[in-house]
């Protein structure tokens, strides 16, 4: 534990820090730029951004772990006055897991899959044999303890655990040697909203009691916001902005920041705002001069153009901020700007206003039921996924399917799609029921539903272009010949704002962003004219600006198209975006039905609360905190 | 426990499959099987000869009684080792020209393919470990260059310079003509001297596919998450190399490593050729020159049991230190 006068020393400061990858065959990328902060004794740091912008890279190079292909090319990394980058070999492998430790995203892949749980926990202990006796008290059984995980689990291997239980066992692994300070890089991605509450929360109580220190990077911004003392906002390499939560929240921050922000909302407020950032971060290989941010803020001026972008160094109550932006503390003007300049950053998103029941019903699913049977050598399992599930789809409409990862959301999408065969209920669309039909016209049948999956990477074909895989539907599906499918491929791509299309149409799926390809696999299901979507998940991998982006894409396309869409979701607030109707699922089981608003404002299940509440609510729970800061003293620094 | 019981079931199924096969597939033909073999061996045009008839019958066992009989008593003979007589060495039995010649090749190509594995592997995990130095680069542009070569190229060479050049070694043989055969020192000795240069010409070659087969799997579970949290974890560098990276990127090779070592008992034909060793590659060599059919069958069967044999010591072995594999089937 830190002696209690070196509170206000930091433990880790980083220096100035450059790093690059370096490869035979291309120039140098520099993927970290100037950054420099520094971390308190039990200080909670949130380390936010786009995906690319190099938040792992200096979560690394924090932990010496970066890659052989990686070069620091100037700056300092001292732990305790000890610079990382030059001490002894011996000396750094001393200092690991006993002073900084690590969790890193998703421990599928991080613990060893041929060890038990035990045998990589007490690895540690036997790596460390000379710790100080402080140290030795903990116990791997007590460790365990602390993340609520039965000792009997240490006899397993990762395999055998849930991923909520590798997750617990990995932050049980970190604290195992008390270190001060603790990496954590994506910690909770790819986990359940409820699971990851969970975990989240046991941190903070370990981190409250033990008193280390983490750095937490994430783009989840809401948990960023939420659990943080104070946040760190990374583009495109560079740290923008480093301030206390309570001030990156108050509304005056780098327009970044503020841009972040906005494309985040609590799904229960009577009203919503959300804004994004239109446009990309720079491609690494060529960052502009002056303001990396500068092609995508609203309010550059020629000032952002020039090469150096002085940092702002400002005294808050809530503590000090360093902003990289020519808005804050110039020598001229008040060290921060007028609240009111910001309200025009980022692009304003249509909220679809929720309308039940309008628009004829083109799907009615009624007591759908699915029962998977599994045979284990004498054991007969039966897993029933989906338990009496009826519902309607209405033209021009939208019903989001909500509910936690093996709800049975995807296996009732399957259904509807004809991929899946229900054991016992009825699909109709247009008066047929969808489980009885044979080859033909089953095939006939998807075409009118057509499917958007989560990943976009997977949909797409690497080998076929983007104008290839929107003519296919319409060759097969609507016999569309010659320059007729030019034209409507042509039509479909300036649909989902991939204008102008002869840009596009023979890109290859590798050759566009995340964003893009989605937008390409939207244009493909248009492209077969279908009466339904089925969306699963379409935007969960994209990073937030990208997210608003495609559902406004979608929102208009079905409602403009007369689509009815089936939005499957574990995210409310994107539903509360997009959907009129919410249907709420838990173990295979609709129990909680209703218009999206009153779902959302007036919940009748505890469910669908315990939902709601595992979304964090940054805003909320700083209530108390001034946001108003008071700019006490300012400084420039080039 | 569930996964040994498959395994094991499922092993001594395939065998019983295959040697019924055996059994089977020279019986099935239409008219007299043994003529009709013999004359698929000579070539159609060619006069069958009575006598090789006659070895084939003996060797099918008596055609008049019924099949089920048949299958008795070659089942029968099977466990007794029993393979009927070798044409070729008349009248020596299949068993005793197998009993000749398998020593010679279980001792010669075992013994190298097992450095050949564990050299292999151990250069292969060195060079990943230490990659993109000049180690690395030495070691996998060397073998990669090596690869290139064949075999025959390679093991000439080895004979022009080390035998004919530098008279160190003889030029083939398993040992000198003047000694007895025995397990005397002087004998095993002699043995030996002449096992260098086939040894040397077989792991130059066997080590190629496990370095390259290792440093990639290795490369990789070194750039895998568990193996930087053990760094993270401040774990010895020995530690970190063996339990870590190492054991996860063997698992791949050991499966190959078992069933190269069960193709060890059909010999390996090129190695015995070029240094004229006795082994059981030569021995199938001239069993089909002189279409000595039941020694054929009998290394055929030998082979196969084999290859099954390693397999399923490689499923075991595996399953032994890989939980995963034992995880998924039971
Ligand atoms: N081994 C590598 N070799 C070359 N470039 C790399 C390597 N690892 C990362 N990069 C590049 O460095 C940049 C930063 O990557 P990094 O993984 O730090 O981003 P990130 O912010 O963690 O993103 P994400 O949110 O997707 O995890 C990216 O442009 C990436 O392409
Ligand atoms: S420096 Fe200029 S371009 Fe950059 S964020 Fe500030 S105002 Fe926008
Ligand atoms: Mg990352």
């Amino acid at each position: 534990m830190p002696a209690a006068n070196s509170i206000d020393e930091p433990i880790l400061t980083v220096k100035d820090l450059n790093i690059s990858f370096v490869s035979k065959y291309r120039d140098d990328r520099q993927v970290i730029r100037n950054v420099g902060f520094e971390i308190r004794p039990g200080e909670f740091v949130g380390l936010l951004g786009e995906s690319g912008s190099g938040k792992s890279t200096l979560g690394n190079a924090i932990l010496n772990l970066l890659t052989p292909t990686a070069r620091v090319t100037s700056g300092e990394l001292l732990y305790r006055g000890r610079n990382l980058f030059t001490i002894p070999a011996e000396d750094l492998r001393i200092l690991r897991w006993s002073e900084i430790s690590t969790v890193f995203q998703s421990s599928m892949a991080s613990l060893n899959p041929v060890m038990t749980v035990r045998a990589q926990m007490e690895d540690v202990f036997a790596a460390h044999r000379g710790a100080s006796g402080a140290k030795r008290e903990m116990t791997v059984e007590k460790s365990l303890d602390l993340v609520s995980i039965d000792h009997k689990y240490l006899d397993f291997y990762p395999h055998q655990l849930s991923g909520g239980m590798k997750q617990r066992v990995a932050l049980a692994m970190s604290v195992l040697l008390s270190p001060d300070l603790i990496v954590f890089d994506e910690p909770t991605t790819g986990l359940d909203v409820v699971v990851q509450k969970s975990i989240l929360s046991r941190l903070k109580t370990l981190q409250e009691s033990m008193k280390f220190a983490v750095l937490f990077i994430s783009h989840d911004l809401g948990t960023v916001m939420e659990m943080a003392d104070r946040v760190m906002i990374m583009y495109a390499g560079e740290v923008v902005e480093n301030s206390p939560a309570a001030d990156a929240l108050s509304g005056v921050a780098h327009p970044y920041t503020i841009g972040l922000l906005g494309s985040y909302a609590d799904p229960r407020d009577a009203e919503i705002n959300i804004r994004y950032i239109p446009g990309r971060p720079p491609s690494l290989d060529s960052v502009p001069v002056g303001c990396a941010f500068a092609d995508r803020c609203g309010l550059a001026t020629q000032e952002c153009r020039e090469p150096k972008i002085p940092t702002a160094e400002i005294d808050s109550p809530a503590g000090h901020r360093s902003i990289k932006c020519v808005l804050f503390g110039s020598e001229t003007s008040d060290p921060l700007p007028a609240p009111t300049i910001f309200d025009e950053v980022g692009q304003q998103i249509d909220v679809h206003h929720a309308a039940l029941g309008a628009g004829e019903v083109v799907c009615r699913v009624e007591d759908l039921n699915k029962t998977y049977s599994t045979r284990k050598g004498l054991k007969h399992t039966e897993n029933h996924a989906v338990i009496g599930v009826g519902f309607e789809l209405r033209k021009g409409s939208v019903t989001a399917l909500v509910g936690q990862s093996g709800s049975g959301k995807t296996t009732i999408g399957r259904i509807l799609t004809g991929v899946e065969k229900p054991s016992s209920g009825t699909v109709t669309v247009a008066g047929v029921d969808v489980g009885s039909l044979k080859r033909r016209t089953l095939r006939n049948y998807r075409s009118k539903v057509q499917l958007i999956f989560q990943d976009p990477f997977q949909a797409l074909n690497p080998a076929s272009s983007v104008g290839y895989a929107i003519s296919r539907p319409l060759v097969n599906h609507r016999k569309l010949r010659g320059s007729e499918v030019r034209e409507e491929v042509d039509r479909i791509l300036g649909q989902v704002g991939l204008t102008p299309p002869s840009e596009y149409r023979d890109r290859l799926p590798h050759e566009l962003s995340g964003g893009q390809r989605q937008r390409v696999v939207i244009a493909r299901a248009l492209a077969a004219q279908p009466e339904i979507i089925v969306a699963d998940e379409p935007i969960s991998m994209l990073d937030v600006s990208i997210r608003a982006e495609i559902l406004q894409v979608l929102n208009e396309l079905t409602r403009s198209n007369g689509i009815a869409m089936l939005y499957i979701t574990h995210d409310l607030l994107s539903a509360r975006l997009i959907a009129d109707e919410i249907l709420v699922l838990h173990e295979g089981k609709i129990v909680e039905t209703g218009s999206t608003n009153q779902v959302l404002t007036q919940t009748r299940h505890d469910y669908t609360k315990l939902l709601l509440s595992s979304i964090p609510n940054p805003w909320q729970s700083r209530r108390n905190v001034p946001s108003i800061p008071a700019a006490s003293s300012t400084s420039a620094r080039a | 426990m569930l996964y040994f019981l498959r395994k094991t079931g499922l092993f001594v199924l395939t065998l019983w499959a295959a040697v019924t096969l055996n059994f089977l597939i020279p019986r099935l033909q239409p008219g007299d099987p043994a003529e009709a073999i013999v004359q698929k061996l000579a070539g159609q045009a060619q006069q069958v000869d009575p006598e090789q008839i006659r070895a084939i019958r003996l060797m099918l066992g008596v055609p008049d009684t019924s099949l089920w009989n048949q299958y008795w008593d070659y089942l029968n003979a099977l466990v007794h080792g029993n393979f009927g007589l070798s044409y070729g060495y008349f009248p020596y039995s299949v068993t005793h020209m197998i009993a000749e010649a398998l020593p010679y090749t279980l001792t010669l190509v075992g013994v190298t393919q097992i450095i050949a594995f564990v050299a292999g592997t151990g250069l292969g995990a060195w060079a990943a470990w230490r990659r993109n130095t000049k180690i690395d680069s030495f070691i996998s542009l060397g073998s990669t260059f090596l690869s290139t070569l064949p075999f025959f190229w390679i093991a000439l060479m080895l004979i022009y310079v080390l035998a004919n050049t530098l008279h160190w070694f003889p030029e083939g043989g398993a040992y000198s003509g003047e000694i007895v055969p025995a397990f005397s020192s002087g004998f095993v000795a002699d043995l030996a001297y002449h096992a260098v240069l086939p040894a040397l010409a077989l792991l130059i070659t066997g080590s190629i596919g496990w370095i390259l087969g290792m440093r990639n799997n290795m490369v990789q579970s070194l750039g895998s998450d568990y193996t930087r949290l053990a760094v993270a974890k401040g774990l010895k560098e020995r530690r970190v190399a063996w339990t870590y990276a190492a054991r996860i990127a063997l698992l791949p090779n050991f499966t190959g490593f078992a069933i190269s070592l069960g193709g060890v008992f059909g010999g390996t034909l090129i190695v015995e050729q070029i240094f004229s060793y006795p082994g059981m590659g030569k021995l199938m060599y001239d069993a089909i020159g002189n279409r000595d059919f039941p020694l054929l069958q009998a290394i055929f069967l030998i082979t196969t049991v084999a290859v099954l044999l390693a397999n399923f010591l490689a499923d075991v072995l595996v399953g032994v230190l890989d939980p995963r594999v034992r995880r998924q089937s039971s």
